[in-house]
């Protein structure tokens, strides 16, 4: 039934909906009482009209408190209910709720904040007095023009899409699955495993990361409730909570199932090219696996260096590579989103403590690579021809960043953050180079060093007692990278000492390891397609960092690991792990509800200007062609009442916040005040 | 300074003495939680700013804000979350335009800069609010009554026949 | 009614250009018709009437008065009331009538001000000897009176009970005159609140054939700086558009044609202050991205009030007089 808002106080009256306010004053045990003058405020608030009665209670929140409202409710035949005590987002809900229990629609409620905004921040009686008055007397104004809302039922189709085919990804899925749901995960690069695949070994357990995700994705890719797409683009995306469509083109991998000897296939390309698995430190061929034993291991052509010259199709043997496969688009349909999509490490900038200038300076990602016994060096510790005897580790590069001391990235932002995972990182791998390789010298250069994670701090513990030497420079002026001028060393690292007191001191070294930081990745599209809300850091933003953690605030959207801020494996899949368990709990409801201040189009006021068409920030502002005006999609409105504010001619009301409401409390606000006695 | 030493020690006429009314528009998600956040901390402020809570500062019509001073308001506050933390993308982003846009028109209206503010004030900035409202309070008793009211009576024909205004 | 059956009509010209009244005239050939069907006993605009026989006829004589203009003087104040006592059905013509139009931007200004202005300051203006109109002058003959100046133009309805409000500057001619016939035809009522007729009950955007491309507003342009590209909407386009804040009526007749709806038919159906409707909509239209480019785009905003409010700053929620405040 939709509610047809009357204009004014005097037309709900003639509808027979004759106000009939009740109103709560609470003591808060004193919290209130002490400063407000409690009975002045009922004597005041019990004269005005549409007021049916003033009550007092020391806890309204509490059992009887509430008891209170409800017999009232049904006894004195209240319409609308005003509790006037602590901040509504304390107890909003168990109001509304014993107002729904006294048998009238919850929404019929106002609450008075004058607890947070009244006795506690004013000292002196008769100013608390007086404001509490006019709070009060603005809910009650509002109040007698709220409408009765329902709360909007959504259903749910059964299917979770999971964006992301890395650790967080696959736990997500995995998660979901293993609770019965059907997945969908989609992976941009032809191969599953993400970052993690990259590592060597990984903190706190020491174990090798590729066991790690294989054993996942093998749980995922064995269960036959998962579909995994890769080498799949978005393209676009409608919909809304419980029923989003999504285009993905799903760009051909090249080879095909019938391809048995991949290696064949693989040595007979002539084009060769960088090996990004290997961040750089190798080369690969156009058609590749990027490591052995990874998933798919069905080979992948780069079509970017792929020359379709055909000598991989003779290789590896008939139907094993089809050159001529067009990239298609398919249409997933779900009920919710998993965004699992993680991050960047920090590229350097050319120059950056001597990054690009010498070969000898490498980031830490680089570094997990090269002690990988199956990596470009086969574990052995040579870079640039050179055996490596020492060895520096520059931390917070790209992190905690300094207005004026470094340089912006692209937006104009530097990043003011810590990215967590890399001081544990390079402790870890610190023990990993003294452990295999106890004659190599090892310096630490840090601004801070914060191993904070439970189990961190053993390896901070243990290269101490390896005998890693730790420098502590000035943030403000960072160490040097140069050439050693005895021609010893390839690189000389100059540097302000603090724990010796400001000590200048030079460091030779064979290798400078940078600690790069975490950056979000470049997620223009998705944040384009599913309207994310972004954060100054770039990372994508949850409704509220400890109440609603993983979820966005467009509904149905939820935020799997480092998608979301830099974390470690443990996080990120704590973080997966808990975005299942809210796509879980959505799905198997079978329909939401949601909010019910949601916005509507009075379409004989509308006069199809679209202009709030631009204001939404979900789109969930529509065009009905045929009557030419606006129209909105309710499962996609989220109530920010943008569009209301938008409309030129008032079209537009936001149930709970209609004009006449909002107008209604400001004019009760604005009246003359009635002097208060102390 | 602290707020409460900003205030007159209560007179024996203080049941008449005029006190700054300002209206506070507030969006829900950041700046109504951070006003929260300044009464759980218990910090004391000026008790002129009432609020009037809405779910995000997009919706804040300059409407309202024209009707609070047309109906007695002697100054207007406006906060939402701070650009780039609007808990709706963007809703904050038309708070930005509309308010400069608002200011000017006030200004040409005759109205002071210093009643009208607008401010960006994230949930945990409890303190930035006590501030404000304090400073905003004594911006506007400094420039005493708006009274608007009073203004409007003579350009909407109240006061006609006889004529209240005066021949230049 | 006469006893010929005809329609007893009176036209006034208070403070207005005089447009509204020719207004009546571009019905063209149809000034035929009505003089069919209507007597004019008061036009003072096209005939020697006199106030004192307004003053003889019985309440109510009048069927029907278009009066036109805002009340700025005394004498504005003393003839609408004589007239909405004379006139069983009084209509505020014209947008000055309706809400103020274009004399009360004057508003923004002290009566000082509009008079150093008007008798000093204004280039065309010969007056060595700084006369200002006085309202009582003592000469040979006696004393002379000349109307009061009000501190502000009021709109019709902030003095008298209106029936009804056509707006425009000026109206359309065809819509005034199926007005004029629906009243003599008794199709509508004589009293109507102050209900707008001749009028679309949609803004100019409903009317705009424009190609609206549902993009933002990334540079604000004005007419001669800018062509603007044909078939687009010109608001999108960064022309300060006030079609969308506008009621229409017109037929957009202005964007038809590459200009700029200026908003003449005052706000739209639904809203009661225009500025307040375009800078609601302007929130959403302008592409800033950054406060200080939100900043920016709007400082290039000319004069934001006198473009936001050029023709109905008497209806806005502030409305403004002038002695108190006001801009200078």
């Amino acid at each position: 039934m939709r509610y047809e808002a009357p204009e004014k106080l005097s037309e709900q009256r003639r509808n027979g909906d004759e106000p009939r306010v009740g109103v709560f004053v609470c003591h808060c045990g004193g919290n209130i009482s002490d400063i407000v003058d409690v009975e002045k405020v009922v004597e005041q608030i019990r004269k005005r009209s549409g007021v049916a009665c003033v009550t007092t209670h020391q806890f309204c929140c509490s059992d009887p408190g509430q008891a209170v409202i409800e017999q009232s409710i049904r006894e004195r035949r209240l319409n609308r209910i005003v509790v006037a005590a602590c901040s509504p987002s304390l107890h909003e809900l168990t109001f509304r709720r014993a107002v729904a229990r006294g048998g009238l629609n919850p929404y019929l409620f106002e609450h008075a904040n004058i607890r947070e905004h009244v006795s506690w921040v004013v000292d002196d009686r008769k100013e608390a007095t007086a404001k509490a008055g006019r709070l009060i007397r603005a809910a009650v104004a509002r109040a007698a023009r709220l409408a009765p809302l329902e709360k909007r039922r959504i259903p749910i189709h059964p299917s979770v899409l999971v964006i992301g085919g890395g650790v967080a990804g696959l736990t997500a899925a995995r998660d979901l699955a293993n609770r019965g749901i059907r997945v969908r995960l989609i992976e941009s690069t032809p191969f599953l495993g993400g970052r993690l695949a990259q590592l060597y070994k990984i903190y706190p357990t020491g174990q090798r990361a590729r066991d790690v995700i294989g054993g996942l994705i093998r749980e995922v890719s064995s269960n036959p409730l998962i579909t995994v797409y890769t080498n799949a683009e978005l393209v676009e995306a409608r919909g809304f909570i419980g029923d989003f469509h999504t285009t993905i083109r799903l760009v051909p991998r090249g080879a095909t199932e019938r391809c048995t000897d991949a290696q064949a296939a693989i040595n007979a390309c002539p084009e060769e090219t960088v090996d990004q698995f290997n961040l750089g430190l190798a080369r690969r061929k156009a058609i590749y696996l990027p490591y052995k034993g990874c998933y798919p291991s069905i080979p992948a052509i780069d079509w970017r260096n792929c020359t379709r010259c055909g000598a991989c199709l003779e290789a590896g043997g008939v139907g094993s590579i089809d050159l001529d496969e067009k990239p298609r688009e398919i249409v997933i349909r779900s009920g919710a989103i998993v965004i699992a999509v993680g991050l960047n490490t920090y590229p350097p900038r050319y120059g950056e403590y001597g990054f690009g200038q010498f070969a000898e300076v490498i980031t830490l990602a680089q570094m997990n690579r090269l002690l990988d016994p199956t990596g470009p060096t086969q574990g052995e510790l040579v870079v640039n021809g050179r055996r490596i005897r020492r060895v520096g580790f520059m931390h917070c590069v790209g992190s905690l960043q300094h207005e004026g001391v470094h340089k912006p990235m692209r937006d104009g932002r530097i990043n003011q953050y810590c990215s967590r995972v890399c001081c544990t990182t390079t402790m870890h791998t610190a023990v990993e180079l003294k452990t295999r390789w106890p004659g190599v010298q090892v310096y630490d250069f840090h601004e801070d060093i914060r191993t904070y994670g439970r189990r961190h701090e053993g390896y901070y513990d243990k290269v101490c007692r390896q005998g890693v030497v730790f420098l502590r420079f000035d943030p403000l002026r960072p160490p040097r990278v140069g050439v050693d001028p005895k021609g010893e060393w390839p690189l000389v690292l100059r540097t302000v000492d603090r724990l010796t007191f400001g000590e200048e001191l030079e460091v030779p070294l064979d290798l400078l390891v940078l600690a790069t930081g975490l950056v979000a990745r470049d997620m223009s599209k998705l944040v384009d397609l599913y309207r994310c809300s972004v954060g100054a850091d770039r990372f994508l933003m949850e409704v509220h960092p400890k109440l609603r953690p993983v979820e966005m605030a467009t509904f149905g959207l939820f935020l799997a690991g480092s998608v979301q801020g830099p974390m470690d494996i443990g996080e990120s899949t704590a973080a997966a792990a808990a975005a299942a368990s809210k796509a879980a709990a959505l799905l198997k409801a079978g329909q939401i509800e949601l909010d019910p201040f949601v916005a509507e189009v009075d379409t004989s006021k509308c006069s199809g200007c679209r202009i709030c068409l631009q204001a939404c920030p979900f789109a969930a502002t529509d065009r009905d062609e045929a009557a030419r005006t606006a129209k909105i999609n309710q499962a996609l409105c989220t109530g920010c009442g943008t569009c209301v504010a938008s409309c030129p001619c008032n079209a537009i009301q936001q149930r709970g916040f209609r004009d006449d409401q909002v107008e209604a409390e400001l004019l009760a606000l604005l009246e003359a005040e009635e002097p208060v006695g102390v | 300074m602290d707020a409460t030493e900003l205030r007159v020690e209560p007179a024996l006429d203080t049941q008449t003495a005029w006190e700054p009314r300002i209206v506070g528009f507030l969006c829900l998600w950041c700046s109504y939680t951070g006003a929260d956040n300044a009464g759980t901390a218990r910090m004391k402020y000026a008790p002129n700013v009432d609020i009037v809570k809405v779910m995000c500062s997009g919706r804040i019509d300059p409407d309202l804000i024209l009707t609070a001073f047309a109906k007695g308001a002697d100054g207007v506050m406006v906060l939402g979350c701070h650009v780039g933390d609007c808990h709706y993308i963007s809703g904050n982003h038309k708070t930005m335009v509309r308010m400069p846009l608002l200011r000017r028109v006030l200004e040409d209206f005759g109205i002071e800069p210093e009643r009208f503010r607008h401010e960006w004030v994230s949930a945990a900035e409890g303190e930035k609010f006590s501030r404000l409202v304090s400073e905003m309070t004594e911006q506007v008793r400094e420039l005493g009554p708006l009274d608007w009211k009073a203004r409007l009576k003579e350009c909407t024909g109240e006061n006609l026949g006889p004529w209240g205004g005066e021949h230049p | 009614m006469n006893a010929n059956g005809k329609l007893r009509m009176g036209v006034y010209w208070a403070s207005s250009c005089g447009g509204c009244d020719i207004s009546l005239l571009e019905i063209g050939d149809k000034i035929l018709d009505l003089a069919q069907i209507a007597d004019i006993l008061f036009w003072p605009c096209v005939a020697d009437f006199k106030y004192a026989d307004v003053a003889g006829y019985l309440d109510g004589y009048l069927d029907l008065c278009f009066f036109n203009g805002g009340i700025r003087n005394s004498e504005q104040e003393q003839v609408v009331r004589l007239l909405r006592n004379k006139s069983r059905t009084l209509i505020a013509y014209g947008t000055c009538a309706a809400d103020g139009g274009i004399p009360a931007l004057a508003n923004l200004y002290s009566s000082e001000e509009i008079f150093e202005a008007s008798y000093h300051e204004n280039p065309s203006i010969d007056n060595e000897a700084g006369v200002e109109p006085q309202p009582e002058v003592e000469t040979a003959i006696g004393t002379l009176e000349i109307p009061r100046f009000y501190p502000a133009v009021l709109k019709l309805r902030d003095v008298v009970e209106v029936d009804y409000v056509i707006p425009g500057c000026p109206p359309q001619a065809d819509d005034v005159w199926e007005t004029i016939a629906a009243l003599a035809s008794g199709a509508v009522p004589v009293h109507a609140g102050d209900a707008r007729i001749g009028c679309n009950n949609r803004s100019v955007c409903d009317e705009c054939k424009r190609e609206k491309r549902e993009v933002k507003i990334k540079e604000l342009h004005r007419h001669h700086e800018f062509r603007p590209e044909p078939g687009w909407c010109l608001l999108e386009q960064g022309l300060l558009c006030m079609g969308s804040a506008t009621r229409g009526g017109c037929g957009a007749l202005c964007p038809k044609v590459g200009m700029r709806c200026e908003g003449c038919y005052g706000p739209p159906p639904g809203a009661t202050d225009q500025g307040a409707s375009i800078m609601g909509a302007l929130g959403a239209l302008l592409d800033a991205g950054t406060e200080a480019r939100a900043q920016e785009m709007v400082a290039e905003i000319a004069d934001p009030t006198g473009t936001f409010y050029r023709f109905s700053l008497a209806s806005s929620r502030l409305r403004v007089s002038s002695d108190r405040g006001g801009r200078r």
